[in-house]
């Protein structure tokens, strides 16, 4: 008898139809980059400085016109390299330079203050195309009140929608698909209007397929989880639910609230960041 | 008597002596430049950072591969999973039936339907997932033919957008009703890899794309059936890229571009599905067979 035969047998002796659940995988997908380990950042910060110092001379002859005012403004915006003298000692090396140019260095840069900057005196207008790049915060209001409900925390990873029931225990939302042919939708469409019913109608999310990415059996249910991702919107738990609660978080805050044989069949497809 | 060789001996037999040298069936070519010793640093590989052409590739944070690898890859590998798939064997050439004489050691039938052999398409597995290979952009000014300076400024436009080295293109074969002539200089490509690839497509996704007017998308009928797409750019769209906006008075005049993303999808479709993961969006409908 072969293995199929076995299986099959197997199938056809079960007592009685088990019931089906569509699980759902709600995800937001990270908004910024990783966070980089002191290794990384040492090993970029390395390389694209000798990027810099490896890259070719400043063309300032094609931005700006010989002759012109805007090269001269240029040019007295610069700091030309220290010259080498005879008999002189310098505290940062001895400088190699070749064509107006320090080798040893990256080159820097100073763009001019356009004239409306100046007479306005502040390097915080907003039109100055030599005003500072200052970058957001990684971390964000939510992260500081730890505010598990709220979209905009740990920018840098996948969150993931979990839900509390009544009897306290954690897990992602599932919705019971009807057995009877009348009732009888697919998986990923009872995911999709459950979600509605328990989030509110201000919620936009993208299925990713009608596949379930895995599925949670044991005697009593199937639980086929669905994966999607939230595009905009928020999810506000509707009153009167199964659930109490709900939190986005990310793959290792799920370890610590779920129980621990639910976590390990789900955590091959959880993402890892 | 005349002595007549057989066809089963060679000539050799006749000769009073023969050659030590052994034979060789192709041409070794031998860089002399490697074996003189004047230019040792000149014979590292150019990612060797003792090569005076080394140039650092890993400098910063790549976030369109991040995201390829953090969201994307799996997705694909949901999107494109067939219960029970299979290889589908694409079009091979075919056998002769031998009905006739002639048939014997006769090129092999060429394949039904097909004027060339077509890829097998495997099933999507972990280890087959498509992803982006390279993007070639291609810059052909028509009116090279006349102003042979303006190629170098199709190169230099290339070069403003990518950051990176183009290659010059040249007329491949007479076209009179063009009036091109084989071997004009006439445009600059660039093949992108890596970072400089992220770097391009996230510029275009988020910057040049959206400020298009009445933009609809890549044409969905674009692709090589093999995991390439292909879009273009007019020269008004070039002049949103920032490098060429932020000096309008630098660029009176600039050049269309061709587009070609190459994936390792193994058709279309899945190039399709690829790519709008980078946020391209499509239009239109899609070619059936």
């Amino acid at each position: 008898m072969t293995f199929q035969q076995v299986a099959f047998r197997g199938m056809a002796t079960a007592s009685k139809p088990r019931a089906i659940k569509a699980g759902l995988l709600l995800s937001r997908i990270p908004i910024v980059t990783q966070e980089k380990t002191p290794l990384e950042k040492q090993y970029y910060d390395y390389q694209s400085e000798l990027e810099r110092r490896l890259m070719w001379t400043f063309p300032q002859y094609f931005y700006f016109r010989k002759g012109t005012l805007s090269e001269k403004r240029f040019l007295a915006a610069q700091r030309g390299p220290v010259s080498r003298q005879p008999g002189v000692w310098f505290p940062k090396g001895v400088p190699d330079v070749k064509h107006n140019r320090e080798r040893r260095t990256k080159q820097e840069i100073t763009l001019p203050k356009s004239s409306e900057s100046e007479s306005l005196g502040g390097a915080n207008n907003a039109d100055d195309i030599s005003r500072p790049v200052v970058p957001n915060s990684r971390t964000t209001d939510a992260d500081r009140e730890n505010d598990t409900t709220s979209l905009e925390r740990q920018l840098s990873s996948t969150l993931y929608l979990v839900v509390k029931d009544a009897a306290g225990k954690w897990a992602f939302p599932s919705f019971d698909v009807p057995l009877d042919s009348e009732a009888k939708k697919p998986l990923h469409i009872t995911a999709e209007t459950g979600l509605r019913e328990l989030g509110g109608p201000n919620i936009n999310t993208w299925t990713v397929s009608n596949t379930p990415a895995g599925v949670l059996a044991d005697a009593q249910a199937a639980e086929f989880m669905i994966k999607s991702h939230i595009v905009s919107g928020r999810f506000v738990l509707q009153p009167q639910k199964q659930y109490d609660a709900f939190a986005w978080l990310t793959k290792s805050e799920i370890q610590q609230r779920v129980e621990e044989a639910y976590f390990e069949e789900l955590s091959c497809i959880l993402a890892d960041n | 008597m005349r002595f007549i060789r057989g066809f089963s001996t060679t000539r050799s037999t006749c000769k009073s002596a023969c050659s030590l040298v052994k034979p060789v069936h192709h041409l070794v070519k031998i860089d002399k430049s490697k074996l003189s010793p004047r230019f040792e640093e000149l014979k590292y590989p150019k990612n060797d950072i003792r090569s005076p052409g080394f140039r650092p590739v890993a400098t910063h944070q790549d976030r369109v591969s991040d995201h390829y690898h953090n969201t994307l890859q799996s997705d694909l590998l949901l999107i494109n999973y067939s219960h029970k798939a299979r290889i589908e064997r694409g079009a091979k050439k075919r056998e002769w039936d031998n009905s006739s004489p002639y048939h014997l050691n006769r090129q092999l039938r060429k394949p039904k339907g097909s004027a060339a052999q077509l890829p097998d398409i495997h099933p999507i597995k972990w280890h087959n997932i498509p992803s982006l290979e390279s993007v070639v952009i291609n810059c052909y000014a028509k009116e090279s033919k006349e102003n042979q300076l303006l190629p170098i400024t199709a190169a230099l436009q290339l070069q403003q957008i990518t950051g990176c080295k183009p290659q010059p293109v040249y007329a491949r074969t007479d076209v009179p009703t063009w009036k091109v002539r084989r071997g004009t200089h006439m445009g600059a490509k660039i093949e992108l890899k890596g970072r400089p690839m992220s770097q391009f497509l996230s510029t275009l996704t988020e910057i040049v794309l959206p400020r298009i007017r009445e933009y609809k998308g890549i044409s969905n009928r674009s692709g090589n059936r093999f995991g390439g797409l292909s879009f273009g750019l007019t020269s008004e769209d070039v002049r949103f890229f920032p490098e060429i906006e932020s000096n309008q008075d630098l660029w009176p005049k600039t050049f269309g571009l061709h587009v070609n993303i190459n994936t390792t999808a193994q058709n279309d479709v899945q190039a399709r599905t690829l790519v709008s993961g980078f946020a391209f969006p499509f239009h239109g409908p899609e070619r059936t067979k």
